[in-house]
């Protein structure tokens, strides 16, 4: 990729209130073209705010989201972002969900042809050939015709991969994409999210999964009470952290 | 009799029918106002669907019938028998959707908005068709209480069948067999309807489980 080791999606003093909550206070952070970048911390520290905040499913109160050279600012009185900057946004950038989020009146193969067709305006055969691509890649190529309430909980998650990945995305958003599975087959998943690191997609992770994060992520970021407490090499930042608040959360997930 | 009283049916069906699908139409954007991110939006759709329910669908029917004609808007019995159903109708059926709107929960419009559908698309890929399968139900048993009340439209002159059955009971004052005549004729249409309902829904929820 020509973007390589460029800084390809950042966020700038991304502050976020709930009401009278402030649920992210000044959070930046950049990612470079073909990293992992993960996300850590403890619950309720708003990591998965702030991975909304990314492709503005969550509108930031004030802050800049920039992909490439596209920034977006809000705040200082300007409250939502525009038609075409969501388009432009939301065109770059697929995200993974905790909970699937499969369309369960369309098929498998549906699922992973809407947005081709209607977003990125290809055939029916084109969308069609991509979509078996992407399911063979995940390994459910037999599953093409199945309603996702028919898939077990970690084939519906990787149909969501293949939906995602099936606009050709610049960078994926994980939000805590195995949560909801079990360890076994959050296992799975993780083996795709591997896969697709390996071959150089940039991706931001929201994790529980520390193995994840020190494994194949390249920086890893430490989010407590809205903040950014601690970033750096997962390696360093999980056997040294140095931030008193890192160490506890890292001794409780770890320490189990 | 039977005969003269059935010949009504046609007026019942087409107030019932274009009531019904206008009353749907307008419904979507009832909901839509209602559940708007703008605030004032909101108020005026709910006091909008307060409105209409709280006043007797024969007030609303005399409203539009006498007191639009007072106003300089003269519309046939017929006319405003459609335009007074439609209105209640999109009240209805509008948090009727609604309902089944807030039973689908954010994920699916957070996973459309994430892939880039419009909101157009949004509306009618992903919504409308996952919606209809929860509220079909609800929408036919209005649409079976709308048939019942199309039978106010006799009082503004409409010839449907309440009208006819006043009429013959009038002439031969045969009121028992003529108005038996008419729930007989609701009663065979609202149970068919009715069994089609539950067995398309049925059907839908065998073909998508969702879980």
């Amino acid at each position: 990729m020509s973007t390589e080791n460029k800084t390809y999606l950042s966020a700038r003093n991304i502050t976020k209130d709930f009401g009278t909550t402030r649920v992210l206070d000044d959070v930046s952070m950049d990612i470079q073209s073909g990293d992992v970048v993960s996300i850590i911390g403890p619950s309720g520290a708003g990591k998965s705010t702030f991975l909304r905040c990314m492709n503005l499913l969550e509108t930031p109160t004030s802050g800049t989201v920039e992909i490439g050279d596209f920034a977006i600012t809000l705040g200082a009185g300007r409250s939502t972002a525009s038609k075409k900057e969501l388009a432009t946004l939301r065109r770059n950038v697929g995200m993974v969900f905790q909970s699937f989020n499969l369309f369960p009146h369309l098929t498998v193969l549906e699922n992973i042809c809407l947005a081709q067709r209607r977003v990125l305006g290809r055939d029916a055969e084109q969308a069609r050939v991509r979509a078996f691509e992407l399911l063979d890649r995940v390994g459910l190529k037999d599953k093409s015709e199945e309603y996702p309430g028919r898939c077990s909980g970690g084939q519906q998650q990787r149909v969501a991969i293949a939906r995602s990945l099936s606009l050709d995305p610049q960078v994926m958003l994980f939000d805590e994409p195995t949560s909801a599975l079990d360890p076994e087959v959050g296992a799975e998943i993780l083996a795709v999210m591997r896969e697709l690191a390996e071959e150089g997609m940039t991706m931001m992770v929201v994790t529980h999964e520390m193995g994840f994060a020190r494994q194949v992520g390249d920086k890893v970021h430490v989010m407590v009470g809205g903040r950014i407490v601690e970033s750096g090499d997962p390696e360093q930042v999980m056997t040294q952290p140095s931030h008193e608040r890192t160490r506890q959360f890292l001794a409780a997930v770890l320490g189990r | 009799m039977v005969l003269f009283i059935a010949q009504g049916l046609i007026w019942t069906v087409i107030i019932t029918l274009s009531s019904f699908a206008l009353g749907a139409l307008f419904g979507v954007f009832v909901a839509l106002a209602r559940s708007a991110s703008s605030r004032v939006i909101r108020a005026l759709a709910r006091i909008y669907v307060d409105m209409i329910r709280s006043v007797p669908p024969l007030v609303w029917l005399f409203i539009v019938f006498f007191g639009l004609a007072e106003l300089g808007l003269k519309l046939s019995p017929l006319q405003s028998a459609i335009v007074t159903f439609s209105v209640i109708a999109s009240a209805y059926l509008g948090e009727i959707y609604r309902g089944g709107l807030a039973s689908l929960g954010s994920g699916q419009i957070e996973a459309a908005q994430s892939i880039g559908l419009s909101r157009f698309d949004l509306l009618a890929r992903i919504i409308s068709p996952q919606i209809f399968r929860t509220v079909s139900p609800s929408m036919v048993t209005y649409g079976i209480g709308l048939m019942k009340d199309s039978a106010l439209a006799s009082t503004i002159g409409v010839v449907e069948m309440t009208f006819r059955a006043n009429q013959v009971t009038q002439s031969t004052g045969m009121g028992l067999t003529s108005f038996a005549i008419v729930g007989g004729i609701y009663l065979a249409l609202s149970i068919p309807l009715g069994l089609w309902a539950r067995r398309v829904d049925e059907k839908m929820r065998k073909k998508y489980v969702v879980n």
